[in-house]
């Protein structure tokens, strides 16, 4: 590549790396730092400067170690991101299959209807399903079944212990899976768009099937994208907890239960102990993981075979 | 070729202008941290060396010294901060609580107001103008506090709960007054309870003034009793006297759920354990801190009873198994005022409540009334009718009845005055006037009309006198203060509801619990050991946990964290020949 290239390159590349160092990497290796420092309750003129080593990491090992709830927290972080990423995934790609083959008259608002939860405001869609899931009567779920006599009392769906961890992790996934859903759906859906009409115009003419149109066009012509939304949701997973705290915090969830790495970081850092230094370590380590996992993604789906140049003559 | 040529010119121009712009920035001075206030000089609050020069001249007053002297002490520094060429001080107050204990803001509001007019009264053209900011909920507040600080974009005065001075003084996040109130004692401060002012202390030394405290009654439907058939005129006295104990409450709370009077025999407050279920571990004997030790004390038999006391109370369906999930305005308030749906009596027999909410049921519209079917507040003359009150009681016989007070603090950040003009020059002189301010608010004129319209309890002996002066009363309810008109207009709506006799002979009837009372542990690791008290509860509750498993996973909790670890002493074990009830 020579200089002219080189420069074009940059050009074209500067303002996104720019933006995905300053707001990406620089908080990365700030956050890193801190974890090596033994920053609380934001004290930053105090504590920035301190270093301590490997204490936080330490304290967080002894903690994953004898902390009753952390194997919960681990278990539960696990659980929550496997199921909702399959559920975002394959989801979104059955609500994208489903609106292909719909007629666009009632496939544009019925996408718009899957689109709602992730056009509403956090606050508000948690205090939507607040209010659903709550465990007493004023709960909407628990008075749809009283109502219609199947349940005699409220039950208290992500706290009863004779219901947990099922009952927590059941709302954590639902409520986290229904705004991821629609992201896989909007990118399935226009990848399938820009297929070329011509491919599935022939391919019914020549009597295929959807389920062959499906598993021979559609499915191997959106394998980027599949590959795409699965290590994009799967890092979103991994950091996401905002609805989830807002649950946890008003208690219609578990608080161990519903507890997953990401959230224990933040309340860690932001609510119980305000304990900054900790909650980097913790937070260190979740980027750890995500990276592992990330590459481990790519290689199962197979993401180097894909950027290789096509092989013959065009 | 010439459209590529055209979208790259582009591009460069956009980054240029970007650049252009960023740089145009970056060369700018820093604007100041916070709004501006109006006097000529207007330098950044932290930045000396931007400022203009102080008018200085050789008749310039000396930079003032608190003497202990009020009035001496305002015109001492209004002349000096004239001299400085400052005309106007800004400062602003984040305070939390009930709807109605507003004076927490503006008893600061009415001391702005009397220094202006000192200022005034002696020629000097110096003026506080005062900003708030109100949050209902003290630990959010704490926590926002928390995260402004090191900003620099938190509130100068900080009224809430003493629990936190441990934790923000070892954070250096508030100001030690320790110098201050010394000149202020004899004045001021000899008048205050001696044992609120204690709990104003951390290590030894001052860190803010007492602005209220409370009790924690427990409240007993009387309708509830009279259908029982109970007879429950001298039941304080039993209570007082530890006749009445849990094991009592527990018989009382399952015959009125039993006898159909009630559907809930026992119903307390949400969230969190701290501060009206702490009261437990003192009814059974325990403690939370050890002073030889300057350690938090897990106490395992007192926490092992007050766990099981709410075990077998949630079990035998006397108490909700979700009471730590429910809703304050819609579940927990409607169920202690109101009827239950088709019952002529109450929803429940007893309500661990706090002092103010004797107010808020009042301001509040909790209560439905059947007759206009519209929600509306009680009436002072219906809550005489519907609630008896009490100590909260012994938890075995042998042990005493208590009560917890959480005094409220009036507290001055360290970077008090920091959106004043020469701030690093002058920051000694607004730390004193943010002092005098706190002062001026600690009135007992302001403590005493905060008591009487929150419900809370006066921290100061003038002004619990005026509490019994039928004259002020009369004065309060007719609103004929000596206060600014801010306060006035502020006040008037919750004056023209709460201020009656009725409340303030509930508030001279409620006193004695005083003497009875305890308070939390102020030490930084308390409101995190709280915390965990919080889960295990609720835990307990939702049946989750046995009480045992509860106390042990508490331990767990403790020695999995080196730092609580190394400052709590786990003491005692689950006792073996004790039973509930």
């Amino acid at each position: 590549m020579n200089l002219k290239k080189k420069l074009i390159l940059l050009f074209f590349l500067g303002p996104m790396l720019f933006v995905v160092i300053l707001f990406y990497v620089i908080p990365l290796f700030l956050s890193i730092y801190i974890s090596f420092t033994p920053m609380t309750d934001w004290n930053v003129n105090r504590y920035l400067t301190q270093f301590i080593g490997l204490a936080n990491y330490y304290r967080l090992i002894h903690i994953m170690m004898y902390d009753p709830d952390m194997r919960a927290v681990i278990i539960t972080t696990v659980v929550f991101t496997s199921v909702t990423l399959a559920i975002n995934v394959l989801g979104g790609l059955l609500l994208a299959l489903a609106t292909y083959f719909m007629d666009e008259r009632l496939s544009v608002p019925y996408q718009g209807l899957w689109l709602l939860p992730r056009m509403t405001p956090i606050a508000v869609y948690a205090l939507l399903w607040y209010y659903f899931f709550h465990s007493s009567g004023i709960g909407l779920l628990n008075t749809i079944l009283m109502r219609l006599h199947l349940i005699s009392h409220p039950i208290a769906w992500g706290l009863d212990p004779r219901y947990l961890p099922w009952g927590a992790w059941f709302i954590i996934i639902f409520i986290n899976g229904l705004v991821g859903v629609s992201y896989g759906m909007i990118i399935f859906y226009a990848a399938f768009k820009s297929i070329p009409k011509e491919l599935i115009v022939a391919a019914r003419v020549d009597g295929a099937s959807t389920f062959r149109i499906i598993r021979h066009i559609l499915l191997p012509l959106t394998r980027w994208h599949f590959t795409f939304i699965t290590v994009w949701q799967l890092f979103s997973l991994l950091t996401s907890f905002a609805q989830t705290y807002l649950l946890v915090a008003w208690r219609v969830v578990d608080s161990t239960w519903g507890q997953p790495w990401a959230l224990y970081v933040f309340r860690t850092a932001f609510t119980t102990t305000k304990d900054q230094g900790l909650a980097a370590a913790a937070s260190t380590f979740l980027s750890a993981i995500g990276i592992v996992l990330g590459i481990v993604a790519l290689k199962v789906l197979r993401y180097k075979e894909m950027i290789l140049e096509p092989k013959g003559d065009i | 070729m010439a459209g590529k040529g055209l979208a790259i010119a582009a591009a460069i121009i956009i980054i240029a202008i970007i650049i252009g712009v960023a740089a145009y920035y970056m060369t700018q001075k820093p604007a100041p941290a916070t709004i501006t206030t109006t006097p000529p000089t207007t330098s950044s609050p932290s930045t000396t060396s931007t400022s203009s020069p102080s008018p200085t001249s050789s008749a310039a007053p000396a930079k003032p010294v608190l003497t202990g002297n009020f009035e001496k002490d305002v015109i001492a520094i209004g002349k000096y901060l004239e001299s400085k060429g400052i005309h106007t001080v800004k400062f602003t107050v984040w305070a939390t609580g009930d709807p109605n204990s507003v004076m927490r803001m503006y008893g600061l509001y009415q001391a702005a107001y009397d220094i202006n007019q000192i200022w005034k009264k002696n020629g000097i053209n110096v003026k506080i103008v005062m900003n708030k900011f109100w949050e209902s909920s003290f630990k959010k507040l704490y926590d926002e506090f928390i995260s402004a600080v090191p900003q620099g974009t938190n509130g100068d005065f900080f009224v809430n709960s003493y629990i936190y001075i441990a934790n923000l003084a070892s954070q250096g996040y508030i100001l030690n007054i320790n110098n201050y109130v010394e000149k202020y004692w004899d004045s001021v401060f000899k008048d205050f309870y001696p044992a609120i002012m204690n709990a104003a202390k951390y290590k030894g030394q001052y860190y803010a003034v007492p602005q209220d405290t409370e009790a924690r009654p427990i409240y007993v439907r009387k309708d509830v009793a009279a259908c029982m058939g109970w007879d429950i005129s001298n039941l304080a006295q039993l209570v007082k006297e530890g006749k009445f104990t849990w094991h009592d409450m527990f018989k009382k709370a399952e015959e009125a759920v039993s006898k159909g009077c009630a559907k809930w025999g026992l119903i307390h407050r949400r969230g969190s354990a701290h501060p009206d279920l702490m009261q437990f571990i003192f009814a059974y004997g325990g403690k939370l801190y050890d002073p030889k030790t300057g350690k938090l004390v897990f106490d395992v038999p007192a926490v092992y009873k007050w766990f099981m006391t709410e075990y077998v109370f949630a079990q035998h369906k006397l108490l909700p198994k979700d009471m730590m999930s429910w809703s304050w305005a819609q579940q927990i308030h409607p169920t202690v005022v109101n009827n239950c749906k088709g019952s002529p009596t109450g929803c429940t027999l007893f309500f661990i409540g706090g002092t103010w909410h004797w107010t808020e049921w009042q301001t509040k519209a909790y209560y439905y009334d059947p007759t206009t079917k519209k929600l509306r507040p009680l009436t002072a003359e219906e809550e005489v009718k519907k609630f008896y009150y009490m100590l909260f009681p012994a938890g075995d016989p042998g042990d005493k009845p208590v009560t917890l007070s959480q005094p409220f603090m009036w507290m001055i950040a360290k970077n008090a005055g920091k959106d004043n003009p020469n701030y690093n020059q002058l920051k000694d002189v607004y730390h004193e006037l943010a002092f005098l301010m706190v002062v001026d608010a600690s009135k007992p004129v302001i403590n005493a009309v905060h008591s009487a319209i929150s419900g809370h309890l006066p921290v100061r002996r003038a002004a619990a006198a005026l509490l019994k002066n039928e004259t002020w009363i009369n004065n309060l309810i007719h609103m004929k203060l000596n206060l600014c008109p801010t306060v006035m207009k502020a006040i008037a709506p919750i004056v023209q509801k709460t201020a009656k006799k009725i409340n303030i002979e509930f508030l001279a009837n409620v006193s004695y619990m005083l003497e009875y009372t305890h308070l939390a542990p102020s030490h930084p690791l308390y409101p995190k050991l709280a915390g965990f008290f919080a889960d295990a509860i609720n835990k307990v509750l939702m049946g989750e946990m046995t009480p045992k498993q509860a106390v042990n996973y508490m331990i767990q909790k403790i020695k999995a964290d080196p730092q609580l670890s190394a400052n709590v002493e786990i003491v005692g074990s689950i006792p073996t020949n004790w039973s509930f009830p």
